[in-house]
Formats: C-alpha cells, structure tokens, sequence
C-alpha cells in the first residue's frame, strides 16, 4: 500500500515535530533548579533527556551508599542498581519505583511536554518511610558490612513517604513545565523572527531585481535616444544647409531679379529653414548635454559684458513690442569662471523668453550681483567663518512682467518639448528645447536655475552659479 | 498536516484569519476557557504590549480517538494559529498561513468594518495563491463576530449573504465564548472530511471517520452535541464539496 505522505518539514515552520528538552533549557540554570530542590528536601534529584542525556545532577553521596561502596560486592551491587535505574523507563503510567538492595527507592518519572515525553526525573535515592530496620539484602550484601554501623547510616538517609514524593515530583515537574514553554515560546518567537526576516529580505531583493533590471533598460534606451537625436540632427543639417544657402542666394538676387511674390516665398523658405536650423541645433545641444559630451570652455570672465551683449542683441525686438528691456549689475562685480558663449547662450535665452510672454508697456530686466549661500536655519555648522566665503554665489535675474508661470508648472517647463499651455507655441513660437538647454547649461557651470513670483506680477527665473571672491591677483585687469 | 504512523499522531493546523481587532485571539482565549485541561495545552500569545498580536497565537489541542476492534487508535494534535491582522504584518501572515490544513475567517459584524473584512479576505486568497494552495480546495469557514455589538449586519443580512455563499457561516460574540465552538467543530469537521477523503486516514488509522467529532467533543469537555454544534451554521455547504460546474 503505498501513502501519500505530504512533504511537511521544508514548508512548515510551525508544526514543529519533535521539541527536544536539551534545546530548550539552560542546562545550568536546570542544575541550579534541581539543586535547589535538593537543598529544600534533602533528596537527590536527576533529570535525563529521552537520549539518555544527563542534564541535570543534584545528588551528593549519602553516607549509607558510601559505606556500601567500601565492600566490593557493595560497590557492585550498587553500580547495578545505579545503572538500572538509570536506563529504565517510567512505564505507561509514566511514574514507577525502583527498589535498590539497601532498603532506599528511587522514583522515575516522565516529563512531558506537548503530550510528548521529553525526559526523565529520578528522585532517590531516599528511604521509604516504611523502611526503619536494615534489610537482609544489604547486610547479606558483603561479608564486611557492619549491622550496627549499617543502621546508623540507615536512618541518616533523607526519608520521604510516597506522597510526599509525589507532592516534590509534581512541584519540579510544574516548575520545569513552566521553563520548558517560555523556552519553547522564544525558540518559536525567534524562528518566526528569522522567518519574517528571511522572507523579507527574499522580496525586497525580488523588488530591487526587478528595479535595477527596469532601471539598465531605461538607462539602454536613453542612450539609443541621444544617439538616435545626434545622429539625426547631424543628417538633418546637411541638406538644411544647401537649403538655407541657395533660398538666401536667391533672395539676395545673386541668380537674376525675382517677381515680389517670388521674393516673399524664397523668404518665408529661407525664415522656416532658420528655424528648423535652430531646432536641429537645440537638438544637438541637448543630446549633447545629455551624454555629457558637450565641451565646456571653461575660463576666468566677467558676466557684464554677456548680458551687455545680450541686451544689445534683444534691443530691436524689444522695442518693437514696446518692452522695455533693462540691465542693472552690481558695480563690484567680479570676475567667475565659466564659458562666456555658452552663458551668452543661456541669457539671451531666457531673456528672448521674457521678452516674449511680456506684454506691451511691460519691462524685462537683467540683474546680476552676488550673494551669500543661504545657511541652514541654526547654522551652527563647525568653521562657518572659514566656510561661509567659499559659498558666494553669482546670481543672475531675469525678471519679467509677463504672463508668469503657475508654481505647479515651474518644474516642469525644464523639460524637452513642454510648454505650459501647448496653445502658447503656436501664439509665441518657440521649440520647447531652450530651457531644457538652459538648465542642462546651467548645471554644467555648477549652477542651478529656479523659478519665482516677480511681484505683483510676471516671473523671475534666477541662475546661480559658483563664484569665488576675487583674490588680489585675480583682480580685474582693466578699469 | 502531518503524519506519523509510528507514533500513530495525525497533526493538523488550523489559522484563524481576518482583519485586525476582529477577535481571533479573542476566539483562541474562549476555546482555550472552553475545553478540558487535559485536552489542551498552554495557550502560547505572542502579543505586543498593547495587546495586539505581533506574531501569532497557538493554541494546542490533543485528542485522543479509540480505534475500532484491536486498533490502538491514534492521537489527533490541533494546532491552531491566529494571525496578526494588522496591513503591516503581511509576511508574518503568510508565514503563518504556510501549511495550514483549514481556515476560519473571522469577520467584525460591524457594518463599518465590512470593507476591512472584504480587503482581509482578498489578502487571503493572494497569501494563499502564492504559497500555492487552491482556495476554492481550502476547508474555509467564516464566523461573523461581535454579534453583541450595536450598529452590526442583522441576522437576516447574514443570513441571505450566507444563503449565496459557498463557506459555512456561523454566527458569534466571542468575548462571550457564543459560536466559538460552533466555528472550531465547522472547521474541524471540513478539515477532518477533506484529509480523510484524501488520505484515508480513518481506516489506516483504525478508526471510526464518524466517530472522531463526537469523541474529539467529549475529550474537550463539550457537553453539546456536535451535530447541535454544526447546526449553528446558517448558510454555506459544511460538506465542503464545491458546486458542480454547470
């Protein structure tokens, strides 16, 4: 007949089969117990495993025994009977009574726990409170054993009636019961612990797996897009270029005179082509900056000249809008490092931005000047006085009156292609590559690029970049 | 479950599930003041210090059923868990669902625990997905708890919810120790029919299938009788058997 006999170990934690006694007590603590009990009652105690383990010894030598053990045929007589008592088992009823030659008893208990038999406790020797004349089984022992000093030792023995055992046997064995749960209780605690643990750590990395699988996928396919973007933008530029050249030879009538109409078509060829030209290019800027193979000419420079720069450059525009456009730097301005035409690229930026969303009669101005890094609240930071001069920052204001852009959108408008209202790009135009340019440039300067109210009304994009005060040699050359 | 034909011992693990605070430790206590000394051991809580249940709890039952003719019969050890309901405790959940012969759901009568019920039981049925188990095949009853309470589902509620169900439903305030016998007898009763119909353990073991429950009751000290006790269930199939596909 075969049986089905379900795998149950590997998979089940708590059913624990067999509960060994060796593993749940302190075996000295069990001594201790035990001795205690012989100090109490005067009366040897043992305790055994069901391996046949000694766990525990409370028994000193009673006199008698070592009087016995003085004869050999004592000293024989009492080993057997040691031996016996220590290999029998407690019985169905799990108590019984092992008689020894000299009169004394022994009683073998089995300690349970769970329904299970776990163990044994032997109680004895001791004398019976029957027993009050030597027997003839330990006089006839050995020829050497006195009766009179045998009957002495005899009454010296620790004398217990059954009950009474009994009552001792109950009270350790309770006792021991009580030991052997709370030990059974955190072993199953620590188990259940360590399980929780296991099987935590076992889905955390599941997850963090499947994270980082997730993650290198992404990270593939951000590298094929800047890939794919520089090398489209790469094949797009080169008929771009023919294009843009030849509509403008045509325009500047380098190939014979042209009707108006035909000057207003070649034009709007010529415009459009800048334009894409433009797109191609922020294209590549932004892949660029991306796969951080954009190269930064990174030189000691003033920032006024820049904006100057930029501001001559938005000056038409500008007024042709009715905007007026400003520039207010700091007269102590020094000198930062960074890369002039790229930070050229970045204001004229934000500047044709502002210009852009500000209405008639508005203002857009540029403000630059230095400021301390703002300290953390306390700021009781070890060596500030040394710290704080190495925390200037440049910081450079575009501040507008325009349409202003809600607080919710201001980080996303550093993304590619994103315009707060899609409808805007059709009304201002525009790629939707230039700020995520600007703050991709930004941040290679060491800098970084935030969004605020300009009040009452219109926005402040400010950029703030690593300044160090200027050391006597670093001091501007000119006046 | 467990077999060990020399010992002639059948263990079975019962789990008391459900949402927090819905009175699993609560039925464990009951069952624990209900029975016999003699049938049971220790009830073993391993509890935080504001009563909630960290891990589990286990209570211990040990039924001896006689064997029929020369048969020595054999030992029946219960097992019976409670699980910590509270959403944090999820891995300990499973844990402690792992290997779990029956499962009795304990819901809070309180209609506006209803949610708290439904989101516990669903957790269930993924626990048990995932340690592989069918929860269709599982021994599962459902006790609706708290019955002392105000503001709970009504008996007729129940009772038409129960009607449709496939799960016994029993009714209890286990605070009170009402139903908490009748749900453990459900549940054994299931568990019981299930493992012997696979493994026929009656008859390897000698012993009389029908015999067990009552014997099991009187070793308790159940003074009830068990088909008294298995009539408390108000709707469901106590035979366990799923409804034929049509």
């Amino acid at each position: 007949m075969s049986v089905d006999i379900p795998d149950v170990s590997a998979d089940d934690l708590l059913l624990d089969g067999r509960i060994r006694l060796e593993d749940l007590v302190d075996r000295e603590g069990l001594d201790e117990l035990c001795k205690s009990f012989l100090a109490l009652f005067g009366i040897p105690v043992r305790i055994y495993s069901t391996d046949g383990l000694l766990l525990a010894d409370a028994a000193g030598e009673q006199e008698l025994c070592a009087y016995v053990n003085t004869t050999q045929a004592g000293r024989h007589a009492c080993a057997s009977t040691v031996g016996a008592v220590k290999l029998r088992d407690a019985g169905d009823s799990g108590d019984v009574v092992h008689p020894c030659f000299t009169g004394a008893a022994y009683r073998i208990l089995a300690l349970e726990y769970d329904g299970r038999r776990v163990g044994r406790l032997i109680v004895g020797p001791f004398m019976p409170a029957n027993v009050t004349q030597a027997p003839e089984s330990l006089l006839g022992i050995d020829p050497g054993i006195a009766k009179e000093r045998a009957q002495k030792l005899l009454e010296r023995m620790p004398r217990a009636k059954a009950e009474a055992v009994t009552r001792i046997a109950t009270h350790l064995k309770a006792s021991l019961d009580l030991i052997l749960f709370s030990g059974h209780k955190a072993l199953v605690t620590s188990k259940m612990h360590l399980a929780s643990v296991t099987e935590s750590y076992r889905q955390l990395e599941d997850k963090t797996a499947r994270l980082q699988e997730a993650f290198d996928r992404l990270k593939e396919l951000d590298r094929l897009k800047s890939n794919f973007l520089a090398t489209v933008s790469h094949e797009l530029r080169t008929p771009l270029t023919s294009i843009i050249g030849y509509s403008e030879m045509l325009s500047e009538g380098l190939a014979g005179e042209m009707k108006p109409e035909q000057g207003e078509f070649v034009k709007t060829i010529h415009e459009n082509g800048q334009h894409l030209l433009a797109l191609i290019m922020g294209l590549l800027d932004l892949s660029k900056l991306e796969s951080g193979t954009m190269r930064m000419k990174m030189r000691a420079m003033s920032v006024a000249p820049v904006l100057e720069e930029v501001v001559a450059t938005l000056t038409p525009t500008a007024r042709k809008k009715e905007v007026r456009l400003e520039i207010d730097v700091a007269p102590d301005l020094g000198q930062s490092r960074g890369d002039p035409e790229r930070l050229r690229q970045v204001f004229l930026n934000l500047s044709e931005n502002a210009v852009k969303f500000t209405p008639a009669g508005g203002s857009v101005t540029l403000r630059a000047r230095t400021v301390r890094e703002k300290l953390a609240s306390g700021a009781d930071e070890d060596g500030l006085a040394l710290l704080a001069p190495t925390r200037m920052r440049l910081q450079v204001r575009v501040d507008d009156t325009g349409i202003g852009i809600p607080p919710r959108e201001r980080d996303k408008v550093f993304d590619p292609f994103y315009q707060v209202d899609s409808s805007s790009t059709r009304e201002y135009g525009g790629t939707g590559l230039g700020l995520s340019i600007v703050k991709r440039l930004v941040e290679s300067h060491g800098g970084t690029i935030t969004i605020e109210d300009n009040r009452p009304t219109g926005t402040s994009f400010v950029v703030s970049l690593p300044y160090t005060e200027p050391g006597p040699s670093e001091m501007p050359q000119q006046s | 479950m467990q077999i060990n034909f020399g010992g002639r011992e059948v263990a079975l693990k019962l789990v008391y599930y459900g949402p927090a605070l819905s009175g699993k430790t609560t039925n464990l206590r009951s069952l624990h003041q209900l029975t016999s000394e003699a049938s049971r051991g220790r009830l073993m809580t391993l509890e935080t210090k504001d009563d909630r249940t960290l891990f589990f709890d286990m209570l211990p039952l040990m039924l001896k059923a006689n064997g029929e003719k020369s048969s020595p019969g054999m030992t029946l050890r219960i097992k019976i868990f409670t699980v910590p309901g509270q959403v944090l405790h999820a891995t300990t959940r499973k844990l402690v669902l792992q290997g779990a012969d029956g499962v009795a759901f304990i819901a809070d009568s309180q209609v506006s625990e209803t949610e708290h019920n439904a989101a516990s039981f669903l957790d269930l049925r993924q626990n048990l997905k995932n340690l592989g188990l069918n929860p269709r095949e599982l021994p599962l009853v459902i006790q609706f708890n708290k019955r002392d309470l105000d503001r709970i589902r009504s008996d007729e509620e129940i009772s038409a919810l129960a009607s449709h169900g496939r799960e016994p439903v029993f009714k209890a305030s286990a605070l009170a120790g009402h139903g908490v016998l009748e749900t453990f007898f459900g549940l054994l009763h299931m568990t019981w029919a299930k493992l012997d119909g696979e493994h026929q353990l009656a008859k390897m073991m000698g012993v009389d299938p029908r015999e067990l429950l009552p014997m099991a009751a009187r070793q308790m000290g159940v003074s009830a009788d068990v088909s008294t006790l298995l009539g408390a269930c108000v709707g469901g199939r106590l035979d366990g058997k799923p409804e034929e596909a049509k």
